[in-house]
């Protein structure tokens, strides 16, 4: 046999598309269209000095205005003062309380968790509202009730004050959020780690600093980088008790040049690049942290155990803290607001027949509530799925070693977690208009659903890169010598050992989609409305009763969604 | 005598005929139009989110000329900004305005966004001049085309809660400068656009400078941006003086028993009418031109227009509409001179200057 040569093509000239590099530019390309386009299209407008509808005139007179407008210093170092003020507490008992949950024999760890998840979802408007029944000098609840003691005369409490306002934000957004995140990961925690130092002889205050809170440091940092940015453009709760007082907060600026007529966008986006800049900080040193030699796996193919801490005598005291902050930030407020749907006015107890059903009746006689409901469960149900397709897709390629453009896919997933909402909203309606699917996503359903998922990709997807971090490599490997593709691999090994964190964030994202306005207000029309767009116009037309009855409808359902939730999620964790 | 009559006659039937003609052409022009507005099969409207558009409004003209409202709520801010950023991709929805003074003049009219109203205008209840307290349809645009202002009521001035402040401790204007009522006023924040904004430069333009500076920086009023809050604590006596309450939140509180007096003028500040809740426009490009010419029409009609009044609680400028409902505070009278809040130079250059020059004592830019 005479032998043949074959022409073997040189694997230099051979280009050889993975499918995880196909994933990562596909990823790229989407988020730059989806995320980089608006931002661009804002930055861009911020130049434009032309009124809206006028032909474009360029120069940088919106952004001179905006920063030496004298209130915009002040304001921002209000903000400052009142994001940090608030985080550092709010992270320590956020960890202190995901931990007991997670990681502790703590009895009703279950409750705990799911009243932090009610609390989240929880409208802060009647709830700051509640607080006010409770605090305020002249009537509130808790001041006429200590008047009452014999040693004091004067209010004890002022809602409309610094102090004020960062207790009503540790109510309406203190912990919740940052505890409903943590939970799946301080969970996902192995034991094993934890035995090695106890056996080391390190006692649990050694054991939690030294070692689980450095392992969960990457999830730790990025909830605390979100609050803290949150933190600055919160809005609610300020608008309500710090213009009485005086106090404004840069939200607030940004608000203001949103109301004038014409509205004064430029001005609005100079200052949102604040956001942007801190975001820069504060991205620049969570990467540095994150480059370095430490380790973050706590799941690898070796074996896995999740005993638990025993707290022993304390396991009841911890219990009763937990319940006892939740009784006081959640429950008591919360009552208020119940007892507000039913009052003919919230909080006047004392006019003739106070309580009533009818804000109740008029809403569900309203013709648009029961079209904003359907339309409200499409669209979360959408964002939920989808938010955890795609984000868990880009969180992989974000920690694979083989992703040759991590820098540039973890900026744009941060975006539209600096743009104040309406800008967002605006920024979306922009692309949603430039693109030939406009007829499909502008004033539907779908196209709400999207810019949600938009609105929620840092959290959601540092959400499931904290929990791929925790993932060793070689689950990967052994997959990949066994002969499984990629996509397999993904599917088979990695999606289920991510299902607690992904029954989380599809909780989260399905409740911030029901319950979010500043991304919706711009792109719904009269057949995609939304209940939180119903909300929103009972707010504004004084009609504040029916809208705490929305709101606790809200709660209810998310409530309800949760509970099955969180049965599939331990379902699935409980199978992988 | 048999001569006179024949004029008398002639004169009549001058007057006659092309009445009746004109009648039957405007019922006939109204049935064509009525017609195509069916076929156009909606009719898409922006205003504010107002419970008599949604609970009244929209069931009785879907319910008497079988088209369906799509109805955009929102802050006018926000509509026009959507309005703007969806023509400047070519697309046109919004088929007639329900908006504020300040957008309609300077946006909708000033960027060119609506078209004449005027010419639209058949239905014979509605272009009956007789119908009308000025004799005619009030357009309040330059042209006198484009805007029509349906509603003109006096407006209040402040509101009291009489358990806690006496009307007669309240005669002049100059009265809220009492030290007693130091930190016992609340008003709408008077340093972002608004009605505590406008308020303060009405006050400026009508009392001057140093008025505004004694009332809202010496006299400590108690600022908010929620409406809410302010009724609230007229109620409770917290601030039983209120600068920007609103008429439609403070009539529940009358009829639950609470004590509030809403006061009109005071000495030296006269009595003021304003157009609210909103003026009427029809959008150019408009994707149903009939229906909306159909909804024009019909809103300002006495059954479209005595819903809304009677709902909201203003003052029409039509005459055969019940005003029995109104304080007879609300109702303009004939021969008083008012300072018009509403007039179209004060809304385009007046409002703004006066209020920057208040910002200016307030220290905002």
């Amino acid at each position: 046999m005479k032998p043949t040569a074959v022409a073997v093509p040189s694997s230099k000239f051979t280009f050889r598309l993975r499918p995880i590099r196909l994933a990562e530019f596909l990823a790229l390309a989407l988020l730059i269209v989806a995320m980089g386009l608006p931002l661009f299209f804002l930055l861009v407008g911020s130049f434009n000095l032309a009124p809206p509808g006028k032909a474009a005139v360029y120069g940088v007179n919106n952004w001179v205005n905006a920063f030496t407008d004298p209130g915009t210093l002040g304001a921002l170092w209000m903000s400052f003062l009142l994001s940090v003020v608030r985080l550092i507490p709010a992270m320590i008992l956020s960890v202190l309380v995901a931990w007991l949950i997670a990681r502790t024999d703590m009895p009703g760890g279950r409750t705990v968790e799911s009243f932090c998840w009610i609390a989240y979802f929880v409208p802060d408007f009647p709830l700051t509202l509640a607080w006010i029944l409770l605090l305020d000098p002249s009537f509130g609840f808790l001041n006429t009730a200590a008047k009452g003691l014999p040693f004091i005369d004067v209010p004890l409490f002022n809602p409309y004050s610094f102090w004020g306002i960062v207790w009503v934000h540790t109510s309406t957004s203190g912990i919740w959020f940052k505890v409903m995140l943590l939970v799946p990961v301080f969970r996902r925690l192995g034991a094993s780690l934890e035995e090695a130092a106890r056996v080391a002889g390190a006692n649990t205050a050694t054991m939690l600093r030294r070692i689980t809170l450095p392992v969960l440091a990457p999830m730790i940092l990025a909830v605390s980088v979100l609050s803290f940015i949150r933190g600055l453009q919160s809005f609610n709760t300020e608008l309500l008790l710090g213009t009485p007082a005086g106090i404004y907060v840069y939200s607030t600026r940004i608000y203001d040049y949103l109301q004038r007529e014409p509205r004064a966008y430029g001005e609005a986006t100079a200052l949102g690049s604040v956001f942007l800049l801190v975001l820069g900080i504060l991205l620049f040193f969570y990467w540095k942290y994150l480059s370095g030699d430490k380790k973050f796996t706590v799941v690898t193919g070796q074996g896995y155990s999740t005993l638990r801490v025993k707290l022993g005598k304390w396991r009841y005291a911890a219990l009763g803290g937990c319940l006892l902050y939740i009784a006081v930030m959640m429950i008591l407020p919360l009552l208020f607001l119940v007892i507000g749907s039913f009052m003919r006015r919230y909080g006047f107890f004392g006019i003739a027949a106070p309580f009533t059903l009818a804000h109740w009746q008029n809403l569900f006689s309203d013709p648009i509530f029961f079209v904003a409901l359907k339309n409200s469960l499409i669209i979360a149900s959408v964002t939920a799925l989808g938010g955890i397709l795609l984000y868990s897709v880009i969180a992989y390629l974000l920690v694979s070693r083989r992703t040759v453009t991590k820098p540039w896919l973890e900026s744009l997933c941060w975006i539209p977690h600096v743009l104040p909402g309406i800008l967002l909203s605006l920024g979306v309606l922009w692309l949603f208009l430039s693109t030939p699917l406009r007829t499909l996503l502008y004033g539907t359903v779908w196209g709400i659903a999207l810019a949600l998922i938009l609105a929620d990709s840092p959290v959601t997807t540092q959400a499931f890169k904290a929990g791929l971090l925790q993932l060793g490599a070689d689950l990967e490997e052994a997959a990949r010598v066994s002969g499984a593709s990629w996509a397999y691999t993904y599917r088979r090994i990695l999606l289920p050992l991510l299902a607690p964190i992904a029954a989380a964030v599809g909780l989260m994202n399905f409740g911030s989609a029901l319950t979010s306005i500043s991304t919706p207000v711009l792109l719904y029309s009269h057949q995609s409305r939304p209940l939180a767009i119903l909300l929103l116009e009972y707010s504004f037309t004084g009609e504040l009763e029916r809208a705490a009855a929305l709101g606790l409808l809200i709660t209810v359902i998310i409530g309800a969604m949760m509970i099955a939730g969180r049965k599939l999620g331990l379902r699935l964790a409980g199978s992988s | 005598m048999k001569r006179i009559g024949s004029v008398l006659f002639l004169i009549l039937g001058l007057w006659y005929v092309p009445a009746v003609a004109q009648t039957q052409g405007s019922d006939k022009e109204w049935q064509e139009a009525l017609a195509a507005a069916k076929k156009e099969g909606k009719v898409v409207v922006a205003g504010s989110p107002d419970p008599v558009m949604r609970n009244a409004v929209i069931p009785k003209f879907t319910e008497r000329y079988g088209i369906p409202i799509e109805f955009i709520a929102g802050r006018s801010s926000q509509i026009v900004s959507r309005v703007q950023t969806e023509r400047s991709s070519g697309i046109y929805n919004v088929d007639v305005f329900l908006a504020g003074p300040d957008t309609t003049a300077n946006e909708l009219y000033g960027d060119k966004l609506i078209d004449p109203l005027k010419p639209l205008l058949i239905l014979p209840d509605v272009v009956d001049g007789s119908n009308w307290k000025d004799g005619k349809v009030w357009f309040l645009d330059p042209e006198e085309r484009f805007v029509v202002r349906p509603f003109s009521s006096v407006a209040s001035l402040l509101f009291i809660n009489t358990e806690h402040v006496k009307p007669e401790e309240l005669r002049s204007i100059k009265d809220l400068l009492n030290p007693k009522w130091r930190g016992k006023i609340s008003t709408e924040d008077p340093t972002t656009t608004g009605a505590g904004a406008n308020m303060a430069a009405r006050l400026y333009n009508q009392v001057g400078e140093e008025f505004v500076k004694n009332l809202y920086i010496d006299q400590k009023p108690v600022r908010t941006r929620d409406r809410r809050q302010m009724s609230d604590w007229l109620a409770r006596g917290t601030q039983p003086i209120c600068l920007n309450c609103r008429e439609d939140d403070v009539r529940p509180l009358i009829k639950d028993g609470f004590r509030i007096l809403e006061i009109f003028e005071l000495d030296g500040v006269p009595g003021t009418i304003n157009g609210s809740p909103w003026l009427l426009s029809v959008a150019n490009r408009a994707p149903h031109p009939k229906a909306a010419q159909v909804f024009a029409n019909w809103i300002l009609s006495k059954e479209g227009l005595g819903i809304y009044a009677r709902g909201y609680g203003s003052a029409t400028a039509r005459i055969d509409i019940d005003e029995s409902y109104l304080k007879s505070g609300n109702i303009p009278k004939r021969g008083v001179k008012y300072f018009d809040d509403t007039a179209w130079q004060w809304i385009v250059t007046g409002r703004r200057e006066y209020r920057e020059k208040a910002w200016k004592v307030l220290k905002v830019k």
